[in-house]
């Protein structure tokens, strides 16, 4: 049961929430009314200010438009396929240089250094590495094997974007593990041992259940970001030959500048921001009836 | 503090902040505005013909020139939004060929000097213009040029088997037998013979690895540099009723042609996410034999500095020929007027200026690339010998798509751009493609 603290009906708990309330409503709420409104609307950059209300008309375009779900495809698992693999990545690396690490820290500052590169400019830079006549592993392809590889053609460009994801988001998850692995008492581990568990029984039936939620966390946070991923894709294919490689946040992008269908653009973007409060709100409401359940 | 001399102390600062705004407010006020491209040659140009146009005796000191730029990522996006929100932080602002009908509602037309015909010619004036006004100045003009290699040329043309060879690949892979010409007289079969026999998954003995390089990433300049292809062959948007004609032979020509080119191996294989500096790099790399191209890369490709391994034997003739023609595309950057401009006047007596010879020579001489007629670039012809082949391409063989310059041009060139990588991935077919895009441009322009 929740009880509201009677501190927040006091004058001074008005006083202080009311900026961050306001903040709230000019940053969020009154953008969010005008993308209802827009979605809802015929509306271009002329008739900004003057939108005519048309239905659901947007809503109805975007769900008939095959490139719509071909984008919602593409990033579902794009964003499924990177976590599961930064994370897979990152959990086995946290655990196997955990003792090296632990004697070398500065380990760990060269490890997160992918982390500090803006994700366009890792396109930009893959744009170099993986041109056959620039790129050192083109390069080497074409004397060892003689024959030139297509990492960005349409066969192999969503492998590509997402080994490229892959390699610049592991060292996040990386470090998330490594905080949580370090975080499990010492003492649990050598009782364990005492008791006759070997590492990989100690790693399976303590040392990761202590770490799930992180993993968790992990994983939800980089399915987010795998799935919304617009900068190093962009950069690195467009949408890709015949839209191959758009995510939902190019086809929004593309629609909304490139097409200027704002309308269908936002509409799309509505459809989005209600799937996600959908998935979330479900994400929530396990989470609190298994807190239940354990209480 | 007494409440007097809190008073007198508000009042002070009162006086001291409406100072303050007006001598922050009263420069942009007076001056005219101009938002330039940032960051290229065409910057350099614009700083020296505002200088030039500043020093002028008879320009007022509320019509001198201020220049303003922003970054090129998104730029046309950001200036849509500014025009869209009638920002009045800039008077005259930047403008293409291709996005005139989306900004020519947030712009007024403009009068230019007298000798704005004289000195860049109708067809080039046209690359500003839309449902027949005059929106801005065409400062820069692009256009397309077919770079190859003398050397590799010069020795098909004098070698007998290499000759027969050429008419074998051709009669195999374009069911003609070909024989080798000088590349002003191709027309674009004959470009793709010689593509085909430079490629040495075709022709082993091939002295580069790859025929041509062809920029087709989805995107939208790649349809720019490809529609010159259809173009050769009666390609064109819309007829005379406005009726959409891309499904079409031009265009089938167009687009097999390119395919052929790709599945055969003939362009390098990630060429679908090639474009301007990824073509360029190939090319300079010594292992192309041709590659249609901007002119703007003429530059770098000529330089022993930038690409020692082509550099002295590159040239440059216009694109090929076909049964309707020879064609370029061609494009315009260029100035007009903002609608919600603060300093309107002067942001036309600056556009009327930088249309006349005066203005367009400074620019050249600076970096810029005006496309001038004849008797204007001869002025020029020995500091800028480039812009005399840019001036006479683009008088000779530009052209604009019917329709190229409407409120749905970007959009068109995008929604083509998505449609025909999709048949060169082979992700659809011709058939698929063209209706597709024919469905789309219905839309667009009605």
């Amino acid at each position: 049961m929740t009880t509201t603290s009677p501190s927040a009906r006091t004058p001074e708990f008005r006083l202080l929430a009311t900026p961050l309330v306001l903040f709230l409503l000019v940053f969020l709420g009154f953008p969010a009314i005008v993308n209802l409104v827009y979605s809802v609307s015929q509306v271009s950059f002329e008739t900004l200010r003057s939108p005519q209300l048309s239905g659901f008309s947007n809503f109805a375009a975007v769900w008939n438009d095959t490139s719509f779900w071909r984008s919602v495809w593409f990033s579902l698992r794009f964003g499924a396929l990177t976590a599961l693999l930064e994370c897979g990545l990152g959990l086995f690396l946290a655990i196997f240089l955990s003792p090296l690490i632990v004697k070398r820290s500065w380990l760990l500052a060269i490890l997160m250094l992918p982390l500090m590169v803006a994700p366009a400019l890792v396109g930009l830079m893959y744009r170099l590495v993986l041109h056959e006549f620039v790129g050192p592993v083109p390069h080497y392809l074409w004397i060892w094997f003689g024959t030139g590889v297509s990492f960005l053609g349409p066969g192999s460009a969503f492998w590509t974007l997402a080994a490229v994801e892959t390699l610049q988001w592991t060292p996040f998850a990386l470090l998330l593990f490594y905080m949580a692995y370090q975080a499990i008492p010492a003492d649990i581990g050598e009782a364990a041992a005492i008791d006759g568990a070997g590492p990989l029984r100690r790693l399976w039936r303590i040392e990761l259940p202590l770490m799930a939620p992180t993993i968790v966390a992990a994983l939800l946070i980089r399915f987010i970001d795998g799935f919304r991923v617009f900068d190093n894709v962009y950069v690195l294919t467009g949408s890709g030959p015949g839209g191959a490689t758009a995510s939902l946040s190019i086809y929004i992008y593309e629609a909304f500048f490139k097409q200027g269908a704002i309308g269908k653009a936002v509409a799309a973007s509505v459809l989005l921001f209600a799937a996600s409060f959908a998935v979330l709100y479900g994400l929530n409401a396990l989470a609190t009836r298994r807190k239940g359940a354990t209480a | 503090m007494t409440h007097a001399k809190f008073r007198a102390q508000i009042r002070k600062a009162g006086l001291l902040a409406t100072a303050i705004a007006a001598l922050m407010a009263s420069p942009a006020l007076a001056k005219v505005t101009v938002l330039g491209w940032p960051g290229g040659p065409e910057e350099t140009a614009l700083r020296a013909a505002a200088d030039a146009y500043n020093a002028k005796a008879d320009v007022a000191g509320n019509d001198k020139v201020e220049l303003l730029f922003f970054n090129r990522d998104g730029f046309w996006d950001k200036l849509q939004a500014d025009l869209a929100a009638g920002s009045t932080a800039f008077d005259v602002n930047l403008l293409a060929t291709y996005s005139i009908g989306r900004y020519a509602p947030f712009m007024e037309p403009v009068e230019l000097s007298g000798e704005a015909e004289g000195v860049y010619g109708d067809a080039v004036l046209k690359t500003m213009q839309f449902e027949g006004k005059q929106y801005g100045v065409p400062t820069d003009l692009s256009l397309h040029f077919m770079y190859y290699r003398k050397d590799l040329i010069d020795a098909l043309l004098n070698d007998d088997a290499a000759k027969a060879r050429y008419g074998e690949i051709s009669e195999k892979l374009l069911s003609k037998k070909l024989e080798p010409k000088d590349p002003d007289a191709w027309d674009w079969d004959d470009y793709a013979a010689t593509a085909l026999y430079f490629t040495q998954s075709v022709n082993p003995d091939s002295p580069t690895r790859y025929g041509t390089v062809l920029q087709i990433k989805n995107l939208l300049f790649n349809v720019m540099v490809w529609q010159s292809l259809p173009r050769a062959y009666g390609g064109d948007w819309m007829d005379a009723e406005g009726k959409v004609t891309v499904n079409s032979d031009a265009y089938r020509k167009g687009l097999e042609t390119y395919k052929l080119l790709y599945d055969n191996g003939a362009t390098p294989r990630d060429s679908l996410s090639y474009e301007f500096p990824e073509a360029n790099a190939a090319y300079a790399s010594g292992q192309v034999a041709a590659m249609l191209q901007w002119n703007a890369a003429a530059s770098d490709l000529t330089s022993t500095e930038k690409s020692p391994a082509v550099a002295e034997v590159t040239e440059t003739v216009a694109p090929p020929t076909g049964p309707a023609g020879r064609f370029t595309h061609i494009h315009g950057l260029g100035f007009g007027l903002n609608k919600n401009a603060a300093n309107k006047e002067g942001g036309v007596k600056f556009l009327q200026w930088l249309s006349s010879k005066e203005a367009a020579l400074t620019y050249a001489r600076n970096n810029g690339a005006p496309a001038l007629t004849p008797d204007v670039v001869k002025e020029v012809a020995e500091e800028r010998p480039d812009l005399v082949k840019l001036g006479e391409f683009a008088g000779t063989y530009g052209y604009v798509m019917s329709g190229g310059t409407s409120a749905g041009a970007l959009s068109v060139y995008e929604l083509q751009a998505k449609e025909f990588t999709g048949y060169w991935s082979g992700q659809q077919s011709l058939d698929e493609a063209l209706a597709n895009t024919e469905k789309g441009m219905a839309e667009l322009l009605k």
